[in-house]
């Protein structure tokens, strides 16, 4: 058995060890659409199309930063998305009374790493499953914002360096897509190269292995708690910058799309495996099908069908793979 | 203090003790208590009336619930019944509006139903797809689908059949609504099939340990298949009792509907790691979650505090019913 994979191991292409290859068919799946989308509508490539496709990516990317982290230690999150309106609404009201962006920013951050960590508590600590968790987190939070607020939190003062947070450019590029490239850029190496993302694939593959080797798994898991929490603190106040408003009822669903990216990009909602360039690939492709409905101008309920779609397809090729494999 | 635990420990746990243990117990004793705070608490909660209005109210998950601890039980989940219920919702009442005739209408929904229910088993039991994923995938799906068809505008029922209206606001003997009576029922067939017929013994089986299960011979499978199917299609009666009482299809009903349902299966110690639970625990957990959002009400409480006290309610329950079994295993 074992000298069967040292046979096969060397014959496994260069690219296909660079990428993994889940990683390789979600690349072609994402050059064949956007080949399609601009044969059939040339302004696919417009400057003003990318710019906008990136920065729709943005949200969803900053917040799945943090769940690609979240989901290979074997853990979930559904609360993000009322989160994300309840920061919204939380950061608004605070730039108001107090003039400060830093301030607003502060309380949106501190307010939705409390959300992580309360997950994160009653996960580790009171070992509820974390699916059930995360909903009864995401109940709280959707009658707490109506409590804390009926309407949207106008923006009161209309702070220059508020607005540019969602709708400003650096250069040709806008301000969330740059916040976006930074987080994913750290939440990549932190995967990647250091020791702490190795322990966060090894809580996921295994536990009690982590466990038994002196490690706590328990803090590992809460730190990726958190660090969803912080990604949703950023996504709520570039979202409430765009809408110029606090909304209570932003985010429905959110939750649902951020999962679905991460889970198209290969990580495994067992634990262990995956990897956040998947997820960067996986926002991509999710949201060059949502462009690629609105320029061809197809019915943009289409959004919500095609990406049902794709998740399950593209889950299904991966096993397929697997299959031939093992064979 | 370490002799008296030895000594307790040696004779045999007092008959309180033991049938506290039991998880039901406990459910219906969370149940009476809630029953009392409110009947004291609150004016006309403990009528006849409002008791059995909320058995009516109850009925929807109660009747999806029996499907979502069946799967559970199995080892899988199926979030896609909030979105199946809008989807059934088409084929009833364009039938119904078509014909005249209830008995076509609600086939069409059941066939609607089938159908569903068979390609989430078939993705999850044959094509080996995480059932997470596979009903995530449906539920956008369906939505988006009855998005796309309707326009996202209601489909009036404009047969108005007195069979169907009777759905909604009917009783039997003008006491007990007709679809809670229909929860009932199933909720004693589901229950007989699950404690006392051979294949519900399979599926506790299947979800207890799945290779062993397929060592004793059984068909995995074929079971947990058969498992998606009979939730979609006790999510489809749920859809048929919805569609009543709002007297359309409505393109946004039942949202969020799957997270109620799993909660309340979920506090009634039905657990998501398979082969544990029951369909009494559940409908105890639907109960306790209804009573109190109702008594609630009655006691003047905006309806999002109802949404934060059940979220801690959920959370704190399993979490006790963790601590419980961890005691139990010896830590």
């Amino acid at each position: 058995m074992s000298e069967l994979t040292h046979a096969t191991a060397p014959k496994r292409f260069i690219g296909g060890q660079l990428l993994g290859s889940s990683q390789l068919v979600l690349g072609v799946i994402l050059a064949a659409l956007c080949i399609a989308i601009s044969i059939a509508a040339p302004q696919f490539y417009s400057e003003a199309n990318i710019i906008a496709i990136l920065r729709q990516c943005a949200l969803v990317l900053i917040v799945a930063s943090g769940m690609t982290m979240l989901i290979i230690t074997a853990e979930v999150d559904l609360s993000v998305g009322a989160s994300l309106a309840f920061v919204g609404c939380i950061g608004m009201a605070v730039l108001n009374s107090t003039h400060s962006l830093t301030l607003g920013m502060l309380a949106a951050l501190a307010f939705a790493g409390g959300v992580g960590l309360f997950n994160g508590l009653v996960v580790t600590r009171l070992r509820v499953n974390s699916l059930i968790a995360t909903i009864g987190t995401m109940m709280m939070l959707q009658g707490g914002v109506y409590l804390f607020t009926r309407e949207a939190v106008q923006n009161h003062n209309q702070l220059a360096s508020f607005t540019d947070l969602g709708a400003g450019y650096v250069g040709a590029v806008p301000v969330p897509v740059i916040l976006a490239a930074l987080i994913f850029v750290v939440a990549y190496v932190t995967l990647r190269f250091t020791t702490l993302g190795r322990y966060l694939y090894a809580v996921g593959a295994n536990e009690k292995a982590v466990r038994l080797s002196g490690l706590r798994s328990e803090r590992l898991k809460l730190f990726a708690f958190v660090v969803t929490g912080l990604c949703v603190g950023v996504a709520g106040m570039i979202l409430s910058s765009l809408m110029n408003a606090g909304q209570p009822t932003a985010g429905r669903g959110f939750e649902l799309t951020v999962i679905a990216a991460v889970i198209l990009g290969g990580t495994s909602l067992l634990g262990g495996r995956g990897s956040l360039f998947g997820t960067l690939l996986g926002v991509l492709v999710l949201k060059v099908i949502d462009n690629g409905i609105i320029i061809l101008g197809w019915n943009q309920d289409l959004q919500m069908v095609v990406p049902g779609v794709v998740i399950i397809l593209a889950t299904y090729l991966d096993i397929i793979r697997n299959r031939a494999n093992v064979r | 203090m370490s002799l008296a635990s030895t000594a307790s420990a040696k004779t045999q746990p007092s008959t309180l003790a033991r049938l506290f243990a039991r998880q039901e117990l406990a459910l219906l004793v969370c149940l009476i208590l809630v029953l009392a705070f409110f009947s004291v608490t609150v004016e006309n909660f403990f009528s006849v009336r409002n008791l059995t209005n909320v058995l009516g109210q109850a009925s929807l998950p109660l009747i999806a619930g029996i499907g979502c601890a069946v799967v559970f039980i199995s080892g899988e989940v199926d979030i896609s019944i909030g979105s199946l219920l809008a989807t059934i919702a088409l084929p009833l009442i364009i039938i119904m509006n078509d014909t005249n005739s209830l008995l076509l209408g609600v086939g069409g929904a059941l066939l609607f139903g089938l159908i569903i229910g068979a390609v989430n088993g078939y993705l999850t039991a044959y094509a080996g797809i995480n059932s997470l994923i596979v009903t995530l995938g449906t539920m956008f799906i369906m939505r988006g689908g009855v998005y796309l068809y309707t326009g996202q505008r209601a489909i009036p029922d404009d047969a108005s059949l007195d069979s169907f209206i009777a759905l909604s606001d009917g009783r039997l003997f003008n006491i007990m609504p007709y679809s809670a009576v229909i929860a009932i029922i199933l909720l004693v067939a589901f229950g007989y099939m699950m404690r006392h017929r051979p294949f519900g013994r399979q599926i506790y089986a299947v979800g207890g340990n799945q290779e062993v299960a397929r060592l004793a011979g059984y068909d995995v499978r074929r079971v947990k298949f058969v498992c998606f199917i009979i939730s979609a299609l006790l999510a489809t009666v749920a859809g048929i009792i919805l569609a009543a009482r709002v007297g359309s299809a409505q393109h946004t009903a039942g949202l969020n509907f799957e997270f109620q349902v799993v909660a309340a299966t979920v506090l009634g110690g039905v657990s998501l790691a398979g082969g544990i639970g029951s369909l009494t625990g559940m409908a105890l957990g639907v109960l306790i979650l209804q009573f109190l959002s109702n008594g609630l009400r009655g006691l003047g409480l905006p309806t999002e505090w109802q949404l934060v006290i059940t979220g801690m309610i959920i959370i704190a329950a399993v979490a006790f019913d963790e601590a419980k079994r961890r005691r139990a295993n010896g830590g």
